[in-house]
């Protein structure tokens, strides 16, 4: 009895999340979805709960921060939604496919074209030059490089640097680069850019030009941008405003509705 | 759910082997001091090999010098002085560079006449067998062969003295060897004690060199294993970006290797060159400059040359298995650190 009892109930759950799936595809307008995400740090006999249940709902297109002190678990939360560590209990479903589901070829795969990274160091491999940076995720991809060659300098126009392509990146300024990195997380289109305080290295005016930048590629590419800021002016342009505090999710909020705290910080 | 993750692709070699090349190139200070260490360790192997050859080959110059010398003398003790006599020369077999150099000497030495069978030569007069022996004051049988299609009697029919010195001590003729005719061999067998006692003291000069030189590459493919741990650390934001953007283990992986491949290769091309011309030109000072010269056996020395290519290259691969290893394995959220 019991037995067919249990089996019931599995029934019923597949049948829940065959439901869920459904709904979301439905809406389709969930790029990233966050659920119940806990990540435990085990070192030797220590567990340190760095993420304890975080569940959020990323929409297509959206322009989201993620505030939160350092030890908040906001770089581990970052690092999950991009598909770069993976959760010790509940899921992210990246584009609705369950990241710790795949294989290590399969993760590679997503990150090539799926997420586009942005760091705050800008990462450009300094051997190469800014057009073979931004050839680089596509020959990760497999692409021709002659038709990779045209792409990238197509990228690198949008970014307003075509004139620049063959410099080295040493020879350029820092927004300059980081405006080479994003050519780069451009370069498979990817549906996600994920920025780890992308205007931490740059001044003031150089980093009001990134976030142009950032708004300008949300409205014609439709690209959904999540950063990891402290940069007043970045949390400003975002749509929504993520708050970790303690590996819990604190609070979502939009500018405007924290816009007085950010008056008072300014 | 649709499943719409593909599999990442393999990068082609190719493209691997432009980005390593294009990373040595850039850091080229610190390949070359990678690429020195590798230098030091075949440069060191290849002297020793070199060194042998050279000790080789002039101990082998100086035997042979001996052993003319030797032989010229138990002419000179057959007949007194070259000078005026005839000589009569049959060769069975081939000639040694020994036997040549004493023929020289003996032409040099002035006699009316040397008269050869079965070879040609500067200063010889080629007879057939009937008149080889006619009024010659001593026969030469020189060659390697064991055994001769000639009688000894035809052979020296004519001499006044029927003298014969043979190269090869126990040479069987077509014929027994009378009383008549006087045979000595230049030389006696070696001693089986002789040979196992150069044997041995052989066994332990390779044995010594095969330690020290051991150790010397056991620390150049430690150098090299350390030089690209450090450069792996250095750069592991580079190798984590290349992650986010969808490099495979592998590729970073084939990265490495390719890049102490070729710093091995570059590292063992120079040092087989220093390792080859030093000891050479050290030991023209010791010796005649063109004893070391003349005498190497350069198809020998190209062997080893591509033999300690073949290792140095191999030693770096090695050197690189570990730290291409640790570099693949790292996380790709390495490269969000902001720290170096």
């Amino acid at each position: 009895m019991s037995n067919e009892d249990n089996q019931t109930t599995g029934m019923s759950t597949r049948l829940d999340e065959m439901l869920a799936g459904a709904r979301d595809s439905a809406k389709g307008s969930y790029v990233i979805r966050a659920v119940g995400v806990k990540k435990v740090y085990k070192m030797g006999d220590l567990e340190t709960h760095a993420l304890r249940g975080v569940t959020l709902d990323v929409r297509r297109g959206e322009y989201m921060s993620i505030m939160g002190p350092s030890g908040s678990g906001k770089s581990t939360f970052f690092n999950m939604i991009g598909g770069l560590d993976k959760p010790t209990a509940g899921k992210v479903y990246i584009d609705q496919v369950d990241i710790a589901q795949l294989d290590p070829y399969e993760l590679a795969w997503l990150r090539c074209r799926k997420v586009g990274y942005i760091f705050q160091m800008f990462n450009l491999i300094q051997v190469m030059s800014c057009l073979e940076n931004v050839m680089l995720p596509m020959s990760f991809a497999g692409k021709d490089s002659e038709e990779a060659r045209e792409k990238a300098l197509e990228i690198l126009g949008l970014v307003g640097l075509a004139e620049r392509a063959l410099h080295k990146p040493a020879e350029m300024s820092g927004g300059q680069q980081q405006r080479v990195a994003i050519a780069r997380a451009l370069a498979n289109t990817p549906d996600i850019l994920l920025a780890d305080e992308p205007t931490g290295n740059l001044d003031l005016k150089t980093g009001e030009e990134i976030i142009e930048l950032f708004k300008h590629l949300r409205d014609t590419l439709g690209v959904t941008i999540i950063t990891a800021t402290h940069d007043l002016k970045m949390l400003k342009a975002s749509d929504r405003i993520v708050w970790i505090e303690d590996g819990n999710l604190a609070r979502v909020s939009t500018p405007e509705e924290s816009g007085i705290h950010l008056e008072e910080v300014h | 759910m649709e499943q719409k993750i593909g599999k990442q692709i393999k990068l082609p070699f190719r493209r691997a082997m432009q980005i390593s090349l294009r990373g040595i190139r850039i850091r080229f200070g610190r390949s070359l001091v990678t690429v020195s260490g590798v230098v030091l360790g075949i440069a060191f192997l290849m002297s020793n090999l070199t060194g042998q050859l050279i000790k080789q080959a002039i101990a082998k110059e100086r035997a042979q010098r001996d052993t003319v010398n030797m032989m010229l003398s138990l002419v000179r003790a057959e007949i007194g002085s070259v000078s005026g006599k005839k000589i009569a020369v049959a060769v069975c077999g081939a000639l040694s560079d020994a036997d040549r150099l004493l023929l020289e000497q003996v032409v040099a030495a002035g006699p009316e006449s040397v008269r050869g069978l079965g070879f040609e030569m500067n200063g010889v007069t080629s007879v057939p067998v009937e008149s080889l022996g006619q009024e010659a004051a001593l026969l030469l049988v020189l060659g390697n062969a064991a055994r001769s299609e000639l009688k000894l009697s035809t052979l020296s029919a004519g001499m006044r003295q029927r003298v014969v010195l043979d190269s090869v001590e126990d040479r069987v003729y077509a014929d027994p060897v009378d009383s008549s005719v006087r045979r000595e061999p230049f030389f006696g067998r070696e001693s089986d004690e002789q040979i196992q006692k150069a044997q041995q003291q052989a066994r332990a000069e390779r044995f010594r060199t095969i330690w020290i030189v051991g150790i010397s590459l056991l620390v150049t493919v430690l150098g090299v294993a350390n030089a690209l741990l450090m450069s792996v650390t250095e750069r592991f934001r580079e190798i984590g970006t290349m992650k986010c953007l969808g490099a495979l283990s592998a590729f970073i992986r084939t990265l490495f290797l390719i890049e102490s491949s070729l710093i091995g290769l570059a590292g063992s091309l120079v040092g087989v060159v220093v390792g080859a011309l030093l000891p050479m030109i050290a030991y023209s000072f010791a010796f005649r400059f063109g004893l070391v010269f003349g005498s190497m056996p350069y198809g020998t020395l190209f062997i080893s040359a591509a033999g300690a290519v073949v290792v140095g290259t191999l030693l770096a691969v090695l050197a690189a298995i570990y730290p291409a290893r640790f570099a693949s394995r790292m996380v790709p959220a390495s490269a969000l650190r902001s720290t170096v």
